[in-house]
């Protein structure tokens, strides 16, 4: 497809769903990941210029035939949408989702949301000085905003997979088994889950990918929580405890994604949810969210290179950066 | 045979050079990280070559003395990670705990040293 075909059904998709005329302006390719390609671009609807956010699945993301399909959490771009909407409806910073496209648009599936300003990129947000005050509040936010993510009810969003902690292990043992790892360190990590999952747990909406790099954060703190599209249902505290992986700390000292405390985060949720935060149970999450991270690695660094390109090859050295925090956290190095 | 001269070393370093001082300040987006994430890749391969053969050595005689057999030490390992799986050595087994432990510590030596000192 041209571009000028794309922008016009674009144009044509906008007017139908959001607003006459729909003309397009400023139409930018953003990325292109291997799930999903995200365009921003401006519209004119009913005499006014908006800013969105266009997400498109590529073909290939929810193909049958790919033998792992299923084995975890992966949403079409119709449930990402309809999650998102359950989340503002819940008072939860996420895009607004104007259009979910129907697919005979010749788009393919995907949908449309307003576009948020502010910043990404982790390592800005972590040194740049007009994020200061940001970064005073933002672990305190992350408490609130999980504590409002999980009380979605789950009812409104049955598309979720629900997850135990032992089936969520069990997922990544069934992934390790398809791609032929055999590492001590990740069956040591694994097993080492089996031995300490939770039991017992509550049940609700879990976001599964909560962490700096998915925020838009503006000089106030975060104005929007993104990337929704492994949204799954279990234990809560899995959220609380991905969000304090080392990786995603992107060299910032403090716990909470390298710029905050567990005390903040932890004390904002309880008082946001009326839950106790057991640290204990918190850091079950984290210890087995670097091992589940480790996973992510090996995998994305064997599916070749004619499919992936050097970044993901080199990605797949990463493996031993959070096995090596997950074997500090749980001998009490961290 | 004698050794190829430059060493492969020495090749390595010389086209991280050109990458970095001449080729990179003239791109920039996604030209220029994909280059820097090519030298991080060459500096990868570089510190393989230098320093995995001695690593493997250590590595075979810590699979040797945990495991009570000899062998080559990628099947050694695949059979260390087989006895975790089926629970046949305790994971809190201190030989067990320092062998991986060192092979992390190995494998962070090549492939990203910054992480050991975070």
């Amino acid at each position: 497809m041209s571009s000028e075909d794309f922008a016009a059904r674009l144009q044509a998709a906008i007017a139908r769903h959001v607003g006459a005329p729909g003309t397009i302006h400023d139409l930018q390719r953003l990325t292109g990941g291997a799930n999903k390609t995200t365009w921003s671009f401006d519209a004119d609807v009913a005499g006014q210029r908006e800013q969105f956010i266009l997400q498109l699945a590529s073909p290939r993301a929810n193909d049958e035939s790919n033998p792992l399909a299923g084995v975890s959490p992966h949403l079409i771009a119709e449930e990402d949408a309809r999650l998102m909407i359950a989340a503002v409806k819940a008072g939860v910073p996420a895009p607004r989702v104007r259009a979910i496209l129907k697919g005979d648009e010749g788009l393919g599936a995907g949908y449309v949301t307003e576009r948020v300003a502010g910043e990404t990129l982790a390592t800005k947000i972590l040194r740049e000085e007009r994020f200061a005050s940001a970064r005073a509040t933002m672990a305190k936010q992350c408490g609130t905003i999980l504590a409002a993510i999980h009380r979605i009810p789950v009812a409104e969003v049955p598309f979720l997979m629900k997850l135990t902690p032992a089936e969520h292990i069990a997922a990544q043992r069934r992934i390790i088994e398809f791609y032929g790892f055999h590492s001590p360190a990740l069956e040591l990590g694994l097993k080492w889950a089996e031995q300490h999952a939770p039991r017992n747990t509550r049940h609700t909406v879990v976001h599964g990918d909560f962490r700096a790099g998915n925020f838009i954060v503006g000089e106030n703190g975060i104005r929007c929580v993104l990337d929704w599209e492994i949204g799954q249902s279990g234990d809560p505290m899995q959220d609380l405890g991905w969000v304090c992986v080392k990786t995603w700390r992107f060299g910032g000292k403090k716990p909470v994604g390298g710029f905050g405390t567990r005390e903040d985060l932890f004390e904002a949720y309880e008082k946001a949810s009326g839950q106790v935060v057991d640290p204990a149970h918190v850091r079950f999450w984290e210890a087995y969210g670097s091992v589940r991270w480790g996973i992510g690695c090996f995998s994305m660094g064997t599916r070749g290179t004619e499919e992936v390109g050097i970044e993901r090859c080199a990605i797949g050295r990463r493996v031993e950066e959070p096995l090596w925090d997950f074997f500090n956290l749980i001998e009490g190095r961290d | 045979m004698p050794q190829s001269t430059p060493t492969a070393t020495t090749l390595l370093e010389a086209a991280v050079k050109y990458l970095e001082t001449e080729l990179m300040p003239t791109l920039d987006g996604y030209y220029r990280f994909q280059t820097r994430v090519t030298v991080n890749v060459l500096n990868t391969v570089r510190r393989e070559l230098e320093l995995r053969s001695a690593q493997a050595q250590a590595e075979h005689a810590r699979l040797v003395a945990i495991l009570g057999h000899d062998g080559e030490v990628e099947a050694l390992s695949v059979e260390l990670a087989e006895r975790i799986r089926a629970g046949a050595i305790s994971i809190d087994d201190p030989a067990l705990r320092a062998h991986v432990r060192q092979s992390l510590a190995d494998a962070l030596a090549i492939n990203n040293p910054k992480w050991l000192t975070r």
